[in-house]
């Protein structure tokens, strides 16, 4: 019985023939380790453990209430828990809304391990973890699902459950927007709690409770270790150092105070080695095969610009990165060993011109898509709203002779696949390329097809046809569906799979794969993969042959008539 | 059929010294005849070989090791429309995906790293030119005595096997001398680029393979990097270029095949890999160190610079009173330059310390010319960080090659020595090697894989 074969059958219990309740069945909702447990941030002799424990019916998320407590945790090489590792005790209380970090050290690199927690004679759900290979060795394989923008009101979770449903993760690379600032809508599949838009440390505490509260959610914590940075909506809409968009004051009081109370929650109810005042970006490695980069891009960027033909895109003053995590991030990639140097990065870094092509409807609803600066129609949000710091990262790579960088994205609640031009305006002819990046859609969040209020692979397979005509670095675009990608790293290649849910708000959904992409080592191409990962021929872009032939030449015929 | 002299057959070559060759003159296919020269008193022809076996027929030998240097190659140049050839041979064998090339990304350089196994400041050979400190100019390191260790090829010869080589560029032919038993002197040499073109170095790999069967030989082709230099369109569609991958791939295509047809495939070792990858510049991005470090009152007239395309060597000739605060002066007015990428002292890079005070690198898409703004109109350069990407790997059907492997070890060119000498089962130099034996290329002599 292989791990998926296990998870597929139901729990781990199965393995282990104790009564213990699987990864993937939801922690019981009165038991005191209801959201369920994580993991995190693995190392190859250390990972970091989470749970929340309600001592009381009182003490509930963001209250304030409930007793200082003591949790014990364990570790053990079997479900069973025959062979324990490790095993030891973490205090919390109401300070850290009772929320348990431990960090597990001593342990053996490249290692499974399954874990729980105990308080008062309750166990906790078992959870399952990975160490990361040791620093330098070889590693022959890694698997790691990459996921962005999960919105609890936009539909279900469907995809963390294929995700851990497949048995294979080492990792879970989430993205951002983990969660959603906004308050309760109307008309939505299910409701925010808070019903108000969180502001606050209580806010924030009792929206990580909820989101904690979804079984595909709590599946997949139990089922890998996470690695998590923050986009915007962790805290506000298109935050930014002194602000966000979607952030008045005073009204909704100081933004220094409601970031603090957002990085505060962040810190207590996510399986991160970050704790306020400190710095969530950081650097994991997996033996000489990769390393994974995760950047922190909204503690340290400057106010976006209000308009794409504001000359402050290109300002050397305003930055995306922050100085310190800029020279962090280009020494890191100079000075890599592993051959991968993947990036977790929030925003897209590939340039994207918008085509002067598409219908004002279209711009609109493109307008809606990358965020409501107002009037904009293309992304300032993105790296492309600080030309400067992306100009740095891509000239140390070039300079350097730098191979193997592949970022990952999310935030755009679409799939792409595209090439960094080592140089733009040689890029047509010389198809050189620095980099390349690879976009995961969104969990639930809208996209283009939702805005445009068509059906999916339909209108949105024209506009998605002009951008790649004008963008030839754009190899793949998906602008409808929700869903999660895979990414496979082995010394050969990355490839990435795209999955597509039937349906965001059925949480037994549906998916399939729509899209294969791979990055052979010692290119900074990109090539599409006739059969994905699990052996399945993708129907790239969810569209047939014909359609999307069509949709292009619809895009060239307007190109002609402009 | 062949014919062996003992009077020289060519004019002898800057430090070579013809009295002390023999000479092999080997009719080839193509109707040309190749010269090969042997060391007075070495055995000019493997021992297998003179076991009666016919020209092109392999005798009785369990290894034969042949190091490809592909001069200028990208590993993103290998490409199954391009190179289907290189393509097919990296994919069967044992690939080094991350591969780079050593400081300073020059021929010379990595060409000595390779056969020796250490780097330039046990070598002796940091740069294809430097300035040389006791004769006062600055020169090309292509005498034999440049290099101050040993190297592979005669470390090979003194075990009683055949070592031999087939370099296409002048310098690299006179800078490693007299040390494989046997040796083709490139010609024709093409005028400027000082090399032969890659037909006639594979015709004489061909020969030499044919009538004298060495166990290990190393080989240069120069082609794709001497076009690439000259390639006007290399920073767009390197049309110039194309046409030289192709027709050198084709080249390596035929020896194998030729390995194939013989019989001695099943105990070849062919490690194909390039001294230093290939970045183009247009005319506007070039840097002049000369005329900043003479406007300066404490540094006129008493700096040297040796240019190496991507890289100057900056030495100060001045007193040595002065050579500390004038170095320091150097780095500052390197920096301030458009297009400098960083500045190191030679030691850092671990570059021969009388190589140079400084060495300079430009960024990609620039180049160096000096000492004057014509001196280096060429578009293709190496010699900066931008050129280290290497492609390496190691084919043949010898029984204790790895088959179909990707490998993420950081591979480099002072890898091939230590590797080489593994498989000829050779102590390694005084001092240890400062490469590492590519294990994850190679089964073990037991045939285990090793991690």
């Amino acid at each position: 019985m292989n791990r998926r074969q296990v998870l597929r059958t139901g729990s781990l219990a199965a393995v282990g023939g104790a009564a213990l309740t699987g990864p993937a069945v939801a922690a019981g909702a009165e038991q005191p380790f209801r959201h369920g447990v994580a993991s995190g941030d693995p190392l190859p002799d250390s990972v970091l453990l989470w749970t929340r424990l309600t001592p009381s019916a009182d003490a509930t998320p963001g209250s304030g209430r409930g007793v200082e407590s003591v949790v014990r945790w364990e570790m053990a090489r079997d479900a069973g828990f025959r062979r324990i590792a490790a095993r030891g005790r973490v205090p919390t209380g109401p300070g850290r809304d009772h929320t348990v970090k431990a960090d597990v050290t001593g342990l053996e690199p490249d290692t499974w391990y399954y874990f729980r927690f105990s308080w008062r004679g309750a166990t906790s759900p078992v959870g399952r973890t990975r160490t990361a290979p040791t620093a330098g060795s070889a590693v022959r394989s890694l698997r790691f699902g990459v996921v962005s923008c999960s919105n609890w009101q936009a539909g279900h979770f469907a995809a963390y459950r294929h995700l851990a449903e497949r048995g294979d993760l080492d990792l879970v690379i989430h993205l951002g927007d983990y969660l959603y600032e906004y308050g309760a809508g109307s008309g939505v599949p299910r409701r925010h709690d808070p019903p108000v838009e969180m502001t606050t440390l209580e806010h924030y505490r009792r929206r990580h409770a909820q989101y904690k509260t979804d079984p595909s959610l709590q599946a997949l914590h139990a089922a890998a270790p996470f690695a998590v940075t923050w986009d915007d909506h962790e805290s506000a809409n298109d935050a930014w150092a002194g602000g966000a968009e979607n952030h008045t004051e005073p009204d909704e009081g100081t933004w220094a105070d409601r970031r603090a109370a957002s990085q505060q929650a962040y810190a207590e109810w996510m399986p991160v080695r970050y704790e306020p005042g400190g710095t969530l970006y950081r650097r994991l490695t997996f033996g000489s095969l990769a390393e994974l980069s995760m950047l922190d891009l909204r503690s340290y960027r400057s106010e976006q610009v209000a308009h794409p033909f504001d000359g402050g895109i290109h300002d050397g003053e305003r930055t995306i990165t922050g100085r310190e995590q800029l020279d962090w991030l280009t020494s890191g990639l100079t000075t890599a060993t592993a051959q991968w140097k993947l990036v977790g990065n929030s925003v897209m870094i590939s340039p994207v011109q918008f085509p002067s092509t598409l219908t004002t409807r279209e711009f609109g609803a493109i307008t809606e898509l990358v965020g409501p600066v107002e009037g904009v129609p293309y992304n300032v949000d993105q790296w492309d709203g600080y030309t400067s710091d992306r100009a740095a990262v891509l000239r140390a790579l070039r300079d350097h002779g730098v191979s193997g960088t592949v970022f990952l994205t999310g935030d755009i609640h679409s799939g792409w696949a595209a090439e960094l031009p080592a140089d733009p305006l040689t890029y047509p002819l010389s198809g050189d390329a620095v980099a390349t990046e690879l976009v995961c859609t969104s969990v639930t969040s809208d996209n283009l097809d939702d805005y445009l209020n068509v059906r999916p692979r339909t209108l949105s397979l024209v506009v998605e046809a002009a951008i790649k005509l004008a963008n030839p670095h754009v190899k793949y675009l998906d602008f409808d569906s929700h869903g999660f990608s895979v990414l496979d790293v082995t010394p050969e290649q990355v490839r990435m799979d795209w999955f597509r849910l039937a349906d965001r708000a059925d949480p037994a959904s549906a998916a399939e794969v729509t899209a294969s992409y791979r990055v052979p080592a010692g290119t900074g191409g990109l090539e599409r993969a006739p059969r994905s990962m699990d052996g399945i021929v993708p129907r790239y872009e969810a569209a047939t042959e014909h359609a999307r032939a069509d949709a292009r030449s619809r895009a060239l015929a307007r190109q002609e008539e402009r | 059929m062949n014919d062996e002299n003992t009077a020289p057959a060519a004019a002898p070559r800057h430090g070579v010294d013809a009295s002390r060759r023999r000479f092999l003159r080997v009719a080839t296919t193509t109707g040309a005849a190749i010269v090969l020269s042997t060391a007075a008193g070495a055995p000019a022809v493997s021992a297998a070989r003179s076991g009666g076996h016919g020209p092109g027929v392999a005798g009785e030998k369990d290894l034969r090791v042949y190091v490809l240097v592909v001069d200028g190659l990208r590993p993103d140049e290998i490409d199954p429309g391009v190179t289907p050839n290189l393509y097919a041979l990296r994919a069967e064998g044992t690939h080094f995906p991350q591969a780079r090339a050593l400081p300073v990304t020059e021929t010379l350089p990595n060409h000595v790293m390779m056969m020796t196994g250490v780097r330039p400041d046990r070598s002796g050979v940091p740069a294809n030119d430097v300035y040389d400190r006791d004769e006062g100019v600055v020169r090309t390191l292509d005498r034999p005595s440049d290099i101050r260790v040993p190297t592979l090829l005669e470390r090979v010869a003194g075990t009683g096997r055949v070592s031999g080589s087939v370099l296409s560029k002048e310098y690299l032919y006179t800078i490693f001398g007299d040390r494989a038993s046997v040796r083709w002197e490139p010609e024709p040499l093409i005028p400027v680029t000082d090399h032969a073109p890659d037909l006639a170095t594979k015709c004489a790999l061909s020969a030499m393979v044919d009538e004298t069967d060495p166990d290990l030989v190393f080989v240069n082709l120069g082609d794709v990097d001497r076009v690439g230099h000259a390639d006007l369109t290399g920073t767009s569609l390197g049309l110039l270029r194309t046409g030289a991958l192709a027709a050198t791939d084709a080249h390596v295509g035929r020896f194998v095949d030729e390995l194939r047809s013989s019989g001695r495939w099943s105990s070849s070792v062919v490690m194909v890999i390039a001294d230093h990858s290939m970045d183009w510049s247009h005319g506007h991005k070039m840097i002049s160190l000369q005329a900043p470090l003479e406007a300066d009152e404490a540094l006129a007239g008493k700096v040297a610079i040796a240019q190496n395309g991507g890289a100057d060597l900056l030495t100060f000739t001045g007193p040595e009173s002065e050579r500390g605060a004038a170095v320091a002066r150097m780095r500052e007015i390197a920096l301030a330059t458009s297009g400098v990428l960083s500045v190191h002292s030679p030691a850092k890079l671990r570059l021969a310390p009388d190589g140079a005070d400084l060495v300079v690198y430009c960024e990609a898409g620039w180049r160096f010319s000096d000492p004057t703004p014509i001196s280096n109109p060429i578009p293709g350069n190496h010699g900066h960080p931008a050129t280290e990407p290497i492609p390496f790997f190691v084919a043949g059907g010898h029984p204790r090659v790895r088959k179909g492997v990707t490998s993420s070890a950081p591979a480099t060119t002072v890898d091939v020595a230590p590797t080489v000498g593994e498989l000829f089962a050779l102590p390694p130099v005084a001092g240890g090697y400062d490469g590492a034996t590519r294990h994850e290329a190679l089964f073990s002599r037991s045939g285990s894989a090793i991690s």
